[in-house]
């Protein structure tokens, strides 16, 4: 059985189809691509998968339970966690501080949470910057932390929302190398990416989104070649 | 039979009072998206500017709306130069903190200068009632309502005609793309609150000759204005013109039936039912 | 440490300061302290703005007073009865407004308070309405057969009143230092940032609520007690919240030192302007003569005044000095000591250093 699945799902909005009919299955240890144009749906997705709202029709599956509209923060206790296209730092905490919300989700005693936390920022090398505010970081600082704390929930799967979104190609190499030792540490990952060159290095299987509607899915070379893809990115005049 | 009636028609002649009020409010919502807690002082100010020159020129309250109107435009517009301005990119509840702050100045400021003492403006109709299909109404009632019918009248037009006006509709559907297209967001925004303090002290001037005057006359209006503003969706011009009538109606039925001393409750309980169950309103936008 | 000093010098203050005036002082110190601690859980911790917390306070001095007046229960019984409906209320309260956002929420909560207090103006069998409860005396505190206080002189109120702002302060070091400090400031920065984190909102908000519901009511039940008289616009006006509201912003929201430094600056101006202190030193000073229009003047009215400078303040706090005094002192302190580097002081804690 995958870890999650999500089955027939769809999401209006008003009489927009934001998510028509959408069928992924996400195996366990793998890394997913989630791929397509703006506006395609895809943080949709992301966000009836994680509760922040529910989806109009269709089942979420995860760990063999029916999510459906369960709350943001019953989705995170079960194991299940998410970055956000526009970064969510809590501005006026700490990076550790912010790291520690994070680890409180599994823990009560402030202690645990700040060792766990730490540990952290230590794996990452961020810790010489767990005083600073997290409000003065700088765009790529800001969303390593955003996957530093949503590490400390201790999740199964992680949803990645263009986490290299706005980094220049170190700081996008940086990203990369941690998805993949994040893959070692044995956790699950659905990564929403732009970025086709980080998408074929990452991912194990690629789903692409257009117009809310699931256009094609496959392993990465094969996705990247279907011409139904090639067009909904670049328009018709581009299919070699 | 009589009395649901009656009750009913005064509801409504006062509701268009309450609708300008609320127009004014809506208006600054609409377009700097700030909760202007200070409009029922604002209310009040017109009241005040009113009785002044009732009683030291001799001016009847429902010519010198004349003075009034652009009086009040202009302190609206100094208001929202010094104060409202800065704090368009705060924290909403600052903004609510500042016009809060404004508010209880403007109030003990009053208070200060004129005293608590009530002031009333009586004129030779103040008491006496027209007929209409066979119903006693309040004459200074009456006149408020087809004064407020003109200035709603007028302000349609402006709004829906004029180039200013649609500027002004432009700005409150969405500033930044507004601002792209050449309009001078800045000076909508003044303007926004000119014409809501303009309608609010005319509010004022209206109700002067069958209200009580005195400093904390405002705050009752100001909860109301809320009240009307959310019924009629944040932003709508047309829904605050529904709700105030709305809100008129169900206090006066309110006070005849229940008790005078609870018809507010019944408004702010209103409120807060909209508030959770229909946010949007009648006819705007949902905020939330 | 200085704070035990500080602490033995408060608790030592009423056997050397005899002078009934300067204990009263204190005495409006501590319960404006009290009731900006309380307060800032709710709203500078966990970020609701709530503009109707004069519902709490009033509630806990109707209850614990109409207790004692109606049916002589004693006020160390009947304050449970407060507490209890000040909980029962906050989840209530809660339950409507915490579905809303920002200025919603703000609105919601001025709106119910409202509510409340022209129930209270109007259930006149209940609660005397607009003519409030006159207290007639508190009976006195025996432990056995020993009489501990009969409450006829200032001292009691002292340390009832320092027990109460040590115990406000106390509880807000607490809840800053524990998984719910975290939480609330969590909720206050980013809420669905903090929902997705495993935050259970409506849980942590009510909780919030909850406790700063309750020592609002404590400082309610005080001041019925202390100043023997409660009247609807006394303890359930707008003034009330507003000024709860202030004493935490003046100083600087969401620390625990912000309220102390707020009530610090609030109670003197206040007392200096009702009791016309003001005016008399202008008189003294020769500046204004007071048998002046202007001196007259100033004697009848700068004694109502202190609600103008609380709305002169809020203005000014707002456009000047949102972080409040302390936040001012922070970011000047910052650009002196550390011209280059980021401001890097840790905000979950308190000011004496890292947590």
């Amino acid at each position: 059985m995958a870890l999650l699945e999500i089955k027939h799902v769809f999401k209006f909005f008003g009489g927009l189809a934001a998510n028509s009919d959408i069928d992924v299955s996400v195996e366990s240890g793998m890394i997913l691509g989630l791929i397509g144009p703006n506006g395609s749906g895809k943080t949709t997705l992301f966000n009836c998968i994680t509760g922040y709202y529910p989806p109009s029709k269709g089942e979420i599956i995860f760990k063999g339970q029916r999510l459906n509209g369960l709350q943001p923060d019953r989705v995170c206790k079960l194991g299940m966690a998410r970055t956000w296209q526009k970064v969510r730092p809590l501005a006026k905490l700490t990076v550790l501080d912010n790291v520690m919300v994070g680890a409180l989700a599994r823990t009560s005693s402030l202690k645990v949470a700040r060792d766990a936390a730490m540990e952290q920022l230590r794996s990452m090398r961020m810790e010489e910057k767990a005083q600073r505010l997290a409000g003065g970081l700088s765009i790529g600082e800001r969303k390593k932390l955003e996957v530093a704390r949503v590490l400390a929930t201790k999740p199964e799967l992680l949803l990645l929302d263009e986490v290299m979104g706005g980094l220049n190609p170190a700081e996008s190499e940086e990203i990369i190398q941690l998805i993949l030792q994040i893959k070692k540490r044995g956790l699950t990952q659905m990564v929403i990416e732009h970025d086709m060159k980080a998408i074929m290095r990452i991912s194990d299987w690629v789903v692409v989104l257009n117009s809310g509607e699931k256009l094609a899915e496959g392993e990465p070379a094969q996705v990247v070649r279907n011409p139904a893809v090639i067009t909904a990115y670049l328009g018709d005049a581009n299919v070699a | 039979m009589r009395v649901l009636l009656q009750s009913a028609a005064s509801g409504i002649l006062i509701g268009g009072v309450y609708a300008l009020v609320g127009i004014g409010l809506t208006i600054i919502f609409g377009v700097m998206r700030v909760i202007n807690f200070a409009h029922g002082e604002l209310l009040m100010i017109g009241m005040y500017l009113t009785w002044l020159i009732f009683s030291s020129l001799g001016i009847d309250p429902f010519v010198s709306i004349v003075i009034t109107i652009p009086l009040m435009f202009v302190f609206g517009a100094i208001v929202q130069r010094t104060l409202i301005h800065r704090v368009l990119n705060a924290l909403p509840q600052n903004q609510i903190l500042l016009t809060i702050g404004l508010g209880l100045v403007l109030s003990n400021l009053v208070m200060l200068i004129f005293t608590s003492d009530y002031k009333i403006i009586t004129t030779r109709y103040s008491s006496s009632t027209i007929h209409l299909a066979g119903l006693p109404l309040s004459t200074p009632l009456a006149i408020s309502f087809l004064v407020t019918s003109v200035i709603t009248a007028l302000l349609y037009l402006f709004l829906l005609k004029t180039d200013t006006g649609q500027a002004i509709r432009a700005t409150a559907q969405d500033r930044d793309a507004a601002q792209l297209m050449g309009i001078n967001v800045s000076w909508m925004s003044v303007l926004a609150f000119g014409i809501g303090t303009a309608l609010a002290g005319t509010a004022g001037a209206l109700v002067s000759p069958t209200y009580y005057i005195f400093p904390q006359v405002g705050s009752a209006f100001t909860l109301k204005a809320f009240v009307i503003v959310v019924l009629g969706g944040m932003g709508s011009v047309l829904g605050a013109t529904l709700g105030g009538v709305i809100i008129g109606v169900t206090e006066s039925l309110a006070a005849v039936y229940i008790s005078s001393g609870m018809k507010e409750v019944f408004v702010y309980v209103l409120f807060l039912l909209v508030l959770l169950f229909k946010p949007s309103g009648l006819l705007g936008r949902s905020r939330m | 440490m200085l704070v035990f000093v500080i602490l033995a010098a408060l608790v030592a203050l009423p056997k050397l300061v005899t002078n009934p005036y300067a204990l009263h002082l204190m005495i409006l110190l501590f319960l404006a302290v009290a009731m900006g601690e309380a307060w800032n859980i709710v709203g500078g911790y966990c970020g609701q703005y709530s503009v109707g917390h004069a519902a709490y306070f009033g509630v806990g001095a109707y209850a614990t007073l109409m207790l004692l007046q109606y049916r002589q229960v004693a006020p160390w019984w009947g304050v449970w009865g407060a507490i209890a409906a000040a909980l029962m209320i906050s989840v209530v309260i809660g339950s409507i407004c915490f579905r809303l956002r920002g200025p919603y929420f703000v609105l919601a909560s001025i709106a119910v308070a409202e509510i409340i207090r022209l129930v209270v103006l109007n259930w006149k069998q209940f609660t005397n309405g607009a003519e409030g409860i006159l207290l007639v005396d508190i009976p006195p505190l025996k432990l056995g057969q020993t009489l501990i206080t009969d409450w006829l002189s200032k001292t009691p109120f002292y340390y009832l009143g320092l027990a109460l702002a040590l115990s406000t302060l106390l509880v807000n070091y607490l809840v800053l230092h524990s998984k719910l400090g975290y939480y609330f400031q969590a909720i206050r920065e980013d809420q669905d940032a903090a929902h997705s984190l495993g935050i259970n909102l409506t849980f942590y908000k009510n909780a919030a609520l909850a406790i700063s519901a309750l020592f609002t009511a404590l400082s309610g039940v005080f001041y019925g007690l202390y100043i023997g008289f409660i009247d609807p616009p006394g303890v359930l006006g707008l003034d009330t919240s507003v000024q709860m509201v202030l004493i935490c912003i003046i100083g600087g929201i969401g620390t625990i030192l912000g309220p102390v430094v707020g009530a610090l600056v609030l109670v003197p101006l206040s007392e200096v302007l009702r009791a016309n202190l003001l005016s008399k030193a202008l008189f003294v000073l020769g500046l204004v003569k007071e048998t002046s229009r202007l001196g007259n003047f100033l004697k009848e009215n700068l004694a109502h005044a202190h609600v103008l400078i609380y709305g002169i303040l809020v203005v000014v706090v707002i456009l000047y000095m949102p972080d409040g005094v302390l936040g001012f002192l922070r970011k000047l302190l910052a650009r002196n000591v550390r011209p280059l580097a980021p401001s890097s002081r840790p905000v979950v804690g308190d000011l004496d250093g890292p947590a």
